[in-house]
């Protein structure tokens, strides 16, 4: 498995140097985060929200901005066009599944973004004065196993859209539904402590969260303890979860494939 | 009245196409519903912390939002597809096709194709005004709808002249999608008070890329505190960007020698 995921690597990491203007693309995504913050920055001038200063919030949507870089998934658009197209049929001969080509080409972009978006983070981070970010070796680890985490369930939430379109041809709207919920409840909207408190409880059980907000808490220092445990639990048990339904949704959606003009 | 004819025809054109998905229209009408149902529940909160946003109340922000909603289904709707279609035939050459037509070509261009799911984005921004003015107990002056008629024409002139430049610029440049890439990005500011921003984010929004006319201050108008420097403003941008749209187009279709050749 190591050995096919090399050869894989290398072919898409040459194609997202071919297409790395594309990223200019990418990079725009970024603004809305950034006029995120500066709406809470001025609502903050007046004193802390929800326990929350200025600089909290520009250390909150910064590591949210890596964070968000490193678990972004757009792979349902690729399958479905491969689905109703056709296209799928040749991948589905290869001794792969084709997921995991799909995993490649999302991790060799990342390195692209990192490389560019990582500097611009960093100096926001130091010159801005007041920011504190909480760093121990255990959190660095928990916060690593959280992003982790939040790239799976994305990624295989996004993967479950994509295998809609075995049934119908609409799979893209569902992807910009997901996509949509990530915003409001994942944390870019806003942090999940502007929520009301029913709300903050009900989202510790749902897998928006742990998609993102969560590792900015982790990184803040406001998940510790006891809290940051069932976090981890509970964002890994859904990553299982997800992972399950993939490979039960693809069963069914392979047995119902007939490919175009097959 | 013949181009008045003629867009009334490409509108059928483009209806009688999406009939043929309805399914498509059913999802994408879905959509643009949640994302609106996104965009207010984003205000609420927002506004749970806090009594005003740039100066602006919960109530009078609808306004705004209801404007930011119902401009960007018209970009949809208006802009985007042809803006889109126009990239790719200069980029294939097919343009030509267009230009020796007996019309005038900027119009063809730009108006023939629509994208009449995003009409229900515009349904829904106006009903989000309509709805700020019940909860606020408003009923604007006929002076003030006439103001803000007028307001909104200029925004329409406004974005559609910033479309129109970006399509423009690919008989030059290749990657002109980012700049409409760009450009969307910048609009999501719209949803805000321009007053939410300090300094030269506030300078920029107003005057290099003037979502406050898109936006901000057509909600002002409908609420009657339009100052008369602003509304003469209005109408200088938007006249203003149109004719430098419209002679940018006709200087670039002249220097322009189809992509084979």
């Amino acid at each position: 498995m190591a050995r096919k995921y090399l050869a894989l690597m290398r072919l898409s990491w040459g194609l997202s140097l071919e297409y790395r203007a594309e990223g200019f693309i990418w990079l725009m995504t970024n603004l809305f985060n950034v006029i995120m913050l500066l709406v809470w920055l001025s609502i903050s001038q007046a004193g802390p929200v929800n326990g929350f200063s200025s600089a909290d919030f520009v250390a909150y949507y910064m590591i949210g901005l890596i964070v968000r870089q490193l678990t972004a998934a757009w792979s349902s658009w690729e399958l479905s066009f491969a689905i109703s197209e056709g296209r799928l049929s040749p991948q589905l001969l290869r001794p792969i599944h084709p997921i995991h080509q799909e995993i490649t080409v999302n991790w060799s972009e990342k390195v692209l973004r990192m490389i560019l978006l990582l500097p611009i983070v960093v100096a926001v981070l130091i010159l801005t004065p007041g920011v504190s970010l909480h760093v121990t070796p255990a959190s660095l680890l928990a916060f690593a196993i959280s992003v982790a985490g939040a790239w799976a369930i994305y990624f295989l939430a996004d993967y479950c859209v994509g295998i809609l379109a075995f049934w119908t041809t609409q799979a893209t709207a569902f992807s910009n539904v997901l996509y949509g919920l990530k915003i409001v409840l994942g944390g870019i909207l806003a942090p999940i402590q502007m929520f009301p408190p029913a709300i903050q409880s009900l989202l510790e059980w749902l897998p928006f969260k742990y998609m993102l907000a969560f590792s900015s808490e982790i990184a803040l220092g406001q998940a510790t303890g006891e809290r940051l445990l069932f976090g981890l639990a509970a964002q890994w048990a859904w990553v299982l979860a997800l992972w399950l339904l993939m490979r039960g949704l693809w069963r069914l959606g392979i047995r119902s494939y007939g490919a175009v003009g097959a | 009245m013949r181009y008045v004819r003629l867009f009334a025809l490409f509108l059928k054109a483009s209806f009688l196409v999406e009939l043929e998905y309805r399914a498509n229209f059913a999802a994408r009408a879905m959509v643009s519903v949640f994302w609106a149902g996104v965009t207010l529940v984003g205000a609420g909160v927002f506004f749970s912390h806090t009594e005003t946003i740039g100066g602006w109340t919960f109530n009078e922000a609808l306004v705004i939002i209801g404007l930011f909603t119902f401009m960007g289904g018209f970009i949809q709707t208006f802009l985007q597809p042809n803006v889109q279609r126009i990239i790719e035939m200069i980029r294939l050459g097919t343009l030509d096709f267009v230009l020796t037509r007996p019309i005038n070509s900027q119009f063809m261009a730009s108006l023939r194709y629509s994208q009449m799911f995003s009409m229900v984005d515009m349904l829904l921004g106006a009903g989000i005004v309509v709805w700020a003015c019940i909860r606020l107990g408003y009923a604007p002056a006929p002076v003030t709808l006439a103001q803000f008629a007028i307001m909104l024409s200029m925004a329409v002139l406004i974005v559609y002249s910033i479309w129109m430049v970006i399509a423009t610029l690919a008989f030059w440049l290749v990657k002109v999608n980012n700049m409409a890439e760009l450009f969307n990005s910048v609009y999501d500011t719209g949803r805000f008070p321009v007053t939410t921003f300090q300094g030269l984010i506030r300078l920029a929004l107003t005057f290099i890329i003037p979502i406050a006319f898109i936006t901000t201050f057509p909600a002002q108008s409908v609420l009657g505190r339009l100052d008369a420097t602003t509304l003469l403003a209005a109408v200088a941008m938007g006249v203003g960007l149109f004719t430098v749209s419209a002679l940018f187009w006709r200087h670039a279709v002249r220097s322009y020698s189809s992509a084979s050749s």
